[in-house]
Formats: structure tokens, sequence, C-alpha cells
């Protein structure tokens, strides 16, 4: 089979639609108070230095995806299994992102239609753009990128126009502020939706230009980065500290109080299809790299068989996961800070120092 | 092969179905639009008495011919312990179910807010239909019931009208304002108390329900914005009026346009100035225990009218006015204070502009905030420019002393 090859914009725009994801229309850092924004910045150091980790193992060992390098550096006995913790990893997270795809759209408009009709489309179109492959995957994200652009540009725009922001919801910066907001970067912000990334390592190998790919992913992260702060800073500064952190859903209550001359109100479905398009890239891209594991460990050939396997198995676990969307919350609590943070982060790093260790000591055979 | 395209043609027209989603459509014919809510205590129970005003679609399109001779909004009420109880409930009263995107209105009826508001916007937070923006007023002397029952000429929708009003009058005039629901779930979270603008009907409430009415001159009934009531602890415990509301507006700075007359040596209030810009900046200390409030006022204004010789061409004169100007807006901004001190409730957000510039000190202060908020010390300065005279400079009253 030909080798999938995708250039560098189409990298950029998949970690940004990536990042973005669910992560623009959640309340994230919930501990730290009116400062979010700033926690989101004090993170992306963080999430670029994780970044250049994943790079650097890719480079190091062109063409292999992290199953493969695990494998390389710890050896057969150690890396095999530690490669399979990924696949449920990546699936479960991928349904994650489904779960709160779906109840939020049920809360916010589609309050009577079952969320199994939600999810099973929003699935059907994932197993559908897996099936066609990581470059039909990768052009889509350069179309959409556009889309999520004007899509953010209008909103900001108008929520700036209608006078709703108010700096005085951002400002003064205590030294308590600075310490709650540092807490909540680390690691929270910096593994949600930074170290996620982690996922990206499937797609790095595909890359037209490999060289280029630490410019571009570095671009990506710190623009994410920035676009993640400027919109929870406009969320914060319109909500307050209060509302937006008992919203589930931020984003939606910020638009909705939008009026501007009378006339421009109600922009809840462009609200609406950021969250889709968002979900949809981040789930997608979630689904991919657990097959991509999967078919590296079990050396399937055919990849795309894998697509429908997978997606049923999201879609599923996207409601039994959890009985109802405090649970959920519930859930996805303990998944960051006992879970995540070992795949996201302890294994590459601990991947990188072994093999810059054997390196040094000529132990790579 | 042709298994397959069987297959494929199946899967099609399953597509189809999906595509539509109209999984969660309600047809236009099928929903009531709810124009504006009314909220009272139920009588003799804790229970809440929820009124609708939904539009008439018959009698609101726009061309003549369709007219039905009906009045354009209904009117059904329910009573339940919860407010989506409530509008539940009035299924059994309405043929079609409500529709509350296009709500713009809350009336809380004058009972009901002087016993308390604090649990009733949780629905219109949680709901997805109602909007947070919609405005809030109290009914004075009067349940909310019959507010919403009255025919509005001009505005054919009165929930709209009544918005209307409370608006136009925020916008030129400065002594209510159009406070949303955010606004007070805002307040209510927060430190400080609210206050929410008052609405009452002057003249004969039963004969403004008849469109009868509205074929006069001069309407029989007619609801006017009337006075800023304050509230405390969720409970509403006094209005306030005339400069007294202007000055709690200086003070929150939420003037956007006003008028002033101003004393001059001759006579009281002969001089009208528009004022068409206004910022208070607002700042809160401790001095030994006690809080101190600086309140900054810079406002401008022009002319507008004067009833008796004034040298508007001279510089001198101008600045005396300013002078006069600054002085009757602190006077009012420390009337309100004052006002809001004998009633220790905190409608300027002091105590949230406290907690949010020196946190450590508020903690110390928290637990007996009303009572220091009582004893606070003002601090309040004006600045006031007053920019132009309009088209002329002097009035075209001679000047007694010079004709003399």
């Amino acid at each position: 089979m030909r080798k999938e090859v995708i250039g560098t914009n189409q990298l950029f725009a998949m970690i940004i639609l990536f990042e973005l994801g669910t992560a623009i229309v959640v309340p994230i850092g919930l501990e730290s108070g009116h400062a979010v924004w700033l926690s989101i910045l004090l993170a992306l150091p963080g999430g670029v230095l994780l970044y250049l980790v994943y790079h650097d193992l890719s480079r190091q060992y062109p063409g292999l995806i992290i199953s493969g390098y695990t494998r390389k550096i710890l050896g057969r006995t150690i890396g095999w299994p530690l490669s399979l913790l990924y696949i449920p990893v990546f699936m479960f997270n991928g349904s994650r992102n489904l779960r709160e795809a779906g109840d939020l759209l049920i809360a916010a408009s589609y309050d009577r239609t079952p969320v199994f009709i939600i999810n099973a489309i929003m699935v059907i179109a994932v197993m559908y753009i897996l099936n066609k492959g990581l470059e039909v995957f990768a052009r889509t994200a350069e179309i959409y990128l556009a889309v999520i652009f004007v899509l953010g540009f209008i909103c900001s725009f108008v929520v700036i126009a209608a006078g709703l922001v108010d700096f005085k919801n951002l400002f003064p910066l205590h030294a308590a502020d600075w310490r709650q907001a540092f807490r909540s970067a680390y690691p929270n912000i910096w593994i949600f939706p930074f170290g996620e990334l982690v996922c990206i390592t499937t797609v790095l190998p595909h890359l037209k230009e490999s060289r280029l790919s630490g410019k571009t992913g570095v671009g990506a992260i710190v623009l994410s980065g920035i676009l993640l702060c400027v919109t929870h800073a406009i969320e914060m500064s319109v909500l307050g500290e209060d509302v937006y952190h008992r919203a589930t859903f931020p984003m939606y209550t910020t638009i909705t109080l939008v009026n501007l001359a009378n006339f421009i109100q109600r922009l809840d479905a462009l609200v609406i299809l950021t969250l889709i398009i968002g979900v949809f890239f981040k789930m997608t891209l979630y689904c991919y790299a657990a097959i991509a594991v999967t078919a590296d460990l079990f050396k399937v050939q055919d990849t795309r068989k894998l697509a429908v396997p997978v997606g049923v198995v999201v879609l599923f676990s996207s409601f039994i996961s959890a009985e109802n969307y405090p649970r959920h919350m519930e859930e996805g609590g303990v998944f960051l800070r006992y879970i995540l943070p070992v795949l996201c982060a302890v294994i590459p790093i601990l991947l990188f120092i072994v093999h810059r260790i054997r390196k040094r000591f000529g132990l790579l055979r | 092969m042709k298994g397959k395209r069987l297959l494929l043609t199946v899967f099609c027209m399953l597509a189809v179905m999906l595509l539509t989603s109209c999984w969660n459509s309600r047809e236009l014919n099928e929903m009531a639009i709810v124009t504006g809510m009314g909220i009272d205590k139920a009588p003799d129970k804790d229970e809440y008495r929820v009124t609708f005003q939904i539009v008439n679609p018959s009698s609101t399109a726009t061309s003549m011919g369709a007219s039905t001779g009906q009045p354009t909004i209904t009117v059904y009420s329910a009573t339940d312990r919860t407010l989506f109880g409530a509008l539940r409930k009035t299924s059994k009263k309405a043929a079609r179910q409500l529709f509350f995107a296009h709500t713009q209105l809350v009336v809380i009826g004058e009972d009901m807010a002087r016993s308390g508001i604090d649990d009733i916007f949780d629905v219109f937070e949680r709901s997805h239909e109602l909007r947070l923006n919609a405005t809030v007023l109290v009914s004075r002397g009067d349940d909310a019931n019959s507010i919403m029952k009255i025919l509005l000429p001009i505005e054919s929708l009165p929930a709209m009208g009544l918005v209307k009003k409370v608006r136009n009058t925020a916008a030129i005039w400065g002594e209510n304002r159009d406070i949303t629901i955010f606004e007070l779930i805002n307040g209510i979270t927060g430190e400080g108390e609210v206050v929410i603008s008052g609405i009452r009907v002057i003249g004969d409430k039963e004969e403004g329900k008849k469109k009868a009415n509205l074929e006069q001159t001069e309407v029989k009934a007619i609801p006017a914005i009337s006075g800023l009531g304050v509230f405390k602890k969720g409970k509403l415990v006094t209005w306030l009026e005339g400069s007294e509301a202007k000055g709690v507006l200086w003070v929150q700075n939420k003037i956007d346009q006003t008028t002033v007359n101003i004393d001059t040596e001759g006579s009281e209030a002969s001089v009208a100035v528009d004022i068409n810009y206004s910022k208070t900046a607002i700042n809160v200390e401790l001095r030994e225990g006690v809080p101190v409030f600086h309140v900054h006022i810079q406002e401008e204004g022009k002319i507008s009218e004067t009833r008796g010789f004034m040298d508007l061409s001279n510089g001198d004169e101008i600045a005396k006015l300013e002078e006069q100007l600054a002085k009757q807006t602190k006077e009012a901004a420390i009337r309100s204070i004052q006002a809001a001190q004998r009633l220790e409730s905190d409608i300027f957000d002091f105590g949230n502009e406290l907690k949010r510039l020196r946190p450590k000190e508020w903690e110390a202060v928290k637990e007996d905030w009303s009572s220091l908020f009582a004893q606070g010390k003002l601090d309040v300065r004006v600045e006031a420019h007053i920019r132009g005279t309009g088209m002329r400079l002097k009035p075209y009253l001679q000047n007694k002393d010079e004709s003399n």
C-alpha cells in the first residue's frame, strides 16, 4: 500500500483543531478562579516542551509511531504491553469527547433527541472519514480551520461589539491568583488540552517534510494556546467568575447574551457549529491514533478495516462510561489526574531520557 | 452487484430520513410564543403564580386584511411550587406548547419581591430556551398578573413595549435602568445587593385589558416606569425616587444621558443641562477598619434651556454653572449613598470592589460588611464640564439690569 503523506499546512490545521476541540467550549482549569486565561498561558510553555519531546522521538525513529519506538527503546517485553495501554486510553478519551459533545448539544438545543442518535451520527461521520484515510482527514482539517477562524472571529467580534466585555472580571491578579493559576496549569491544563497531543505522534511519520514538524507543531500549539487564552478570557470577562464556573457550556451562555442593536442576537448556532467541528476533529484524531497503534501492534495491514470497530467501541463507551453528566465530569477529573499524565507526559519523557542515555553510552542496537 | 446496489439504495433512504434531523422539530403553528412572564406569590400558599403573555399571531399580522378583532396578546396563568412546573401546567389551558426563546420581560409582583426573589432565577439559567438577557421589573403596588394584561397604544406587544419604555427612560432620563436576569444573578451571587426598576399602572387597570381602551387618544390605563426598588438580602425594602434614584445610577456608572436643572443665583433650578457623557470610578479602602468609599464622577453636558437672562457667551458664567452642576451631582450621589447606608444595603458593589482589589482586607470585614457599609465614609469628587450652549450664546431675554 502507498504511504499516506500530509503537508505541513495540514498538520498545522490538525493540531489547532485538535487543541481547540472541546477545550474551547467547556470550562477548563476549574481551580484557577478568574485567572483561567493566565493558567492557559502558563501551561503553554510546558505544552510546547512536551511537543518537542514527541517531535524529537519521531525524528530519531523516522517512520515509526509511538508504539514503534517504545518497543525499540524499551525492548519488546516492556514496550509492547506499554504501547498496548495507549489503545484503550485513546478510545476512551475519544468517547469522552463524544459524550461531552452529545450532552452539551442536548442541553443546549436538542432536548428531545436521544443521546444515542446524536452520538451515532457523529460517529458515523468519523468512521466515514477514517475509512477514507488520513489524507482526506488532513485536507478536511485544512478547510475547517478556515471555517473555525471565521466563526471565532464573528463570535468574538459580536461579543466585544455588544459591549459585554468587562475587564474587572479579569483583573487584578494578586499573588494568590498567580499561585492558583499555576496550580491549575500544572498538571491540569498542561495535560488537557496540550498533553493530549500525544496522539499526533501517530501522524508525524506521515509528514512529507518531517524536518519541519518541529516548527509547524510549535507554531500551531502557540497559536492555539493564544486562541484558547483569548476565548476563555472573553468568556470569563463576560460571565464573571461565578457563572463561568457553574456553566456547563460557558461559550454558549456568553453568546446568548449578545444583543447588538436589537438585531444581531441568538447566534447560538455558531457556537454549536464550533462545538461540533472541534469535537469531530478531536475525536477523529483519537480514533485514528487508536487505529494506528492497534495496526502497528497487531500487524494489521489494512488499517481502514479498523475504522468501524473502533468507532463502534467509542460510540458505546461514550454512554456506558457514565450514567449522567456530573458523573462524567467526576470521572474526567480522576482520569485527568491519574491516567492521562502517565501516558501523555511520563511515558514519552521516560522514553526520551532512556533514548538519550542509550545513545550516549552507545547501547543502541 | 445488484444486491449491492439495492443495499446502497436502502442505505441512502435511511440516510435521507436522518438528514432532515427533525427529531426535535417544532413547527411555528404548534408554538405559543411567550413575550413576557409575570411572577407572583400565590395567595395563602407557598407557591408561584406565573402569568404568561402570549402573542396572538393572527392579530399581529401586518396586513390589515387578516385582522380578526382579537387583542394582540392573550394571558394564561398557573400556580405551582416551581416555575417550571407552572409553565408546564399551563398546557392545560393553552392549545399550543409555550415557547420561551422570545421572552423579553419578567415582571415580579411587589409581594413576591418583598418576600424574596433570590430563589426564582435558577430556571432561567438552566433552561436553554429562556434568555438571560430578559429585562426584570417589579410591579409596584400591584401584582405582576395585572401588569401582564394591560394593552399598550403604539406598541402592539405590551411586553416589548414595557421593555422599550424602561430602555428609553434609562437612556435619556436616568432614574431607572434596564436590569437583566443575568445582572441580577451576578448581583445575588456577589457581595452586594441589587436594585430593580419599578412599574406602576396609572389609571384603571380593568379598562386597560380591553382592546376598546386603545380606541381613544388618552388611554385609561398606562403602565409607567416608577422608582428604583432597593433590595436587601433578596427582599425588596424600599423604593428610591427622583434624584436619589438618579444618584444611585450615577454612582453605579450607569448614567447614559440625563438632564439636571441647576440653580442660579436668582432662581432655583432654572438652567437645564443635558448631560451626555458621564463616567464614574469607584474605589474602596479600609482605614482603621472603617471603609472609605471614593467616588469619582466625570460628566459633560450642554446647556439646553435657560429661564432667565444669563450671559452664556461669557466663559466665567459657564464656569460658575459647571461648579453648580458639580455641586448638585455630588449632593445627589451623597444622598443616594446615605439612603443605601440607612438601609444597610450595599447596592453600589462597594463590597465586590473591595474583595476584588484587596481580597485579604475583605476577608477580615466580610462577616459584618453590611453594618460596616452603613458606617462607611464618603469621598465624592465630581468634575463637571459644560461643553456647549446649543444654537445660541446669549438668550433672547434682555438683561434687566442693563435695560434699566
